[in-house]
């Protein structure tokens, strides 16, 4: 496919033609400067390689005119890629990573690499971070990071099980069980409300129990790494993460506690906007605030 | 061919994008593993979030069909998917065209002469809308099919109400804003007056030999006289905006139907 500024091409790639990509490129007869680095986008959980509501693919896409290839690439086991059979995920997201930079060498050489993925996504790319010269920059969409404050943690949660509830108790009566609430007595209704909240609030996941997130230990050493590399790093961290991990805005950053951390990470926190960034305003948001970081980083 | 709808292990797939436009259709194909593959089976996915439920689900419907010897083809319609252009530049019209031409593309890459058509929720209204304009359809088959254009775009406003509820720590002018939108997108006047038009004689002009329903229930949906409809618990939540539907009892009858007259 070739568009004014860009050409895409969809893929079977790997051992068995097993994992399924679609590359973007730009048309280097359209766009000025061509930057060498390559965007590969991690799936975000079990959605394939779209991305949620077409994210990765309109970041691609606006990503070629400013010189930019990427590959969207569905891991294995997802989108239309072939599970490896007998591997934890672990062992199959490695397995992947080389077949895709064997992608990449055969196709756009020696390249290097921003890695970009929200939720697991972003814990594969910390994870794959470790050891690999070739990532020099991370886009982490709600990485996990925890907490480096036992105060604030505590106060958080007490803030989100007894005080944010009842601050939002009639937008969240719908949002939570509607149709059961509108059939309470008025008179029942801020008790049933408040103990409804008081139980989805304790009833609620912690990302340690939904995610295979990497420890701490390798969350900071991949952010030394791409520090020696002289790469960057985006993170930012929507409504989810503070409903569950993150207090207050640089909590990555003391967390990690690596010298030097804003010279070369941007990090953003967007309370306002969903985890899988449901709506087109808070889309369309983070592929410009993405699209600003990348064109800042092939200047640095 | 497998019983079950377990992932598979292996498979044959390419993808390619169809058409010759600025904004190209993005599909993948699934040749048949065994038999004559004389069937073309054509997947009319749903739109918006819907899209996203059933993608792997869709998928491995295709892979089984193939193994059950039908040559399989998928589309993402314009502004969906893969495919070229966001989902703002195009409507009923278009899409209906992106269907047209997967039978037409399809038929030509697989040779086969006959076509079944599988679609899902508004991919339904779509597929039906572009029957009349295509010779050789044999079967087609719709799951949970929207009752109607109307009835469905009133089903994406909630959608959207409920979306909004959602985010709460979202500000004035953002919730200002998301009001514009139709289910998490931008969408067109256009295709909100098209799907406005479409109602329910779309479904009833296909001959009845030709229609087979599958909804997973009872209540609401289409019902149509004297077409085929079976009901296959549990209910699919289509309205949850976060939902993947990947194993259901539906999918074997999906399968069945569409093998049927193979």
């Amino acid at each position: 496919m070739s568009g004014p500024v860009l050409t895409e091409e969809p893929l079977q790639f790997g051992a068995g033609g097993r994992l399924s990509g679609v590359l973007t490129q730009p048309d280097l007869t359209s766009v000025k400067v061509g930057n060498p680095q390559v965007f590969v986008f991690l799936n975000a959980g079990l959605m394939h390689r779209v991305g949620p509501s077409r994210l990765h693919v309109r970041l691609a896409r606006e990503l070629a005119p400013l010189g930019f290839s990427s590959l969207r690439v569905d891991l294995a086991g997802t989108g239309d890629s072939l599970r490896r059979v007998g591997l934890t995920n672990r062992q199959s997201v490695a397995a992947d990573f080389d077949e895709i930079k064997d992608f990449l060498d055969l196709r756009l050489g020696d390249v290097p690499v921003i890695l970009f993925g929200l939720c697991s996504g972003a814990d594969n790319a910390i994870r794959l971070t470790l050891g690999e010269r070739r990532i020099v920059g991370l886009v982490l969409l709600d990485p996990y990071c925890g907490s480096n404050n036992r105060v604030l943690e505590k106060a958080r949660a007490i803030y989100f099980r007894w005080v944010k509830p009842l601050q939002h108790i009639v937008a969240l009566k719908k949002r939570l069980v509607p149709q059961a609430l509108r059939d309470v007595p008025i008179a029942e209704l801020p008790r049933t409300v408040f103990l409804t909240i008081r139980e989805a609030v304790s009833n609620r996941l912690e990302p340690e129990t939904l995610r295979d997130v990497p420890t701490r230990d390798q969350l900071r050493a991949a952010v030394l790494e791409i520090r020696e590399r002289k790469g960057r790093i985006l993170s930012v961290f929507t409504q989810a993460a503070f409903q569950t991990y993150y207090v207050q805005t640089g909590q990555l950053g003391r967390v990690i506690k690596v010298e030097g951390y804003e010279a070369f990470c941007t990090e953003l926190f967007w309370p306002e906007a969903t985890h899988l960034y449901l709506l087109e305003v808070h889309r369309r948001r983070i592929i410009d605030e993405v699209k600003a970081w990348a064109v800042g980083y092939s200047r640095a | 061919m497998r019983s079950d709808f377990a992932e598979p292990v292996h498979t044959m797939q390419e993808a390619f994008f169809l058409g010759e436009s600025k904004h190209r259709v993005f599909a993948n194909y699934h040749p048949a593993v065994r038999g004559d593959g004389r069937i073309l089976a054509i997947i009319c996915p749903p739109l918006f979030f819907e899209y996203m439920h059933v993608h792997s689900a869709l998928r491995n419907l295709a892979i089984r069909l193939s193994e059950g010897g039908q040559n399989v083809l998928r589309l993402d319609y314009r502004g969906t998917g893969d495919s070229f252009g966001d989902l703002e530049e195009f409507s009923v019209s278009d899409w209906v065209d992106d269907i047209k031409l997967a039978v037409q593309e399809g038929r030509k890459i697989s040779g086969s002469d006959g076509v079944h058509v599988v679609a899902v929720r508004a991919g339904a209204l779509l597929a039906c809308r572009s029957m009349d304009a295509l010779d050789g359809v044999r079967r087609l088959v719709l799951w949970d099919p929207v009752a109607d254009g109307a009835t469905y775009l009133r089903e994406l406003r909630d959608v959207q109400a409920r979306c909004i509820e959602q985010h709460i720590y979202m500000s004035r002018a953002d919730r200002v804003e998301a009001a514009q939108e139709c289910a998490g997108h931008r969408v067109s006047n256009r295709m909100i007056e098209d799907f406005a038009a479409l109602d329910a004689n779309v479904y009833a002009s296909i001959p009845k030999n030709k229609l087979y329903v599958i909804c997973t229930r009872e209540a609401g949906g289409l019902h149509l006289n004297g077409h085929s409809r079976v009901v296959i618990p549990p209910a699919c939540d289509w309205a949850a905006i976060e939902n993947r539907i990947t194993i259901h009892p539906v999918m074997s009858e999906l399968l069945r139907a569409c093998l049927a007259l193979s």
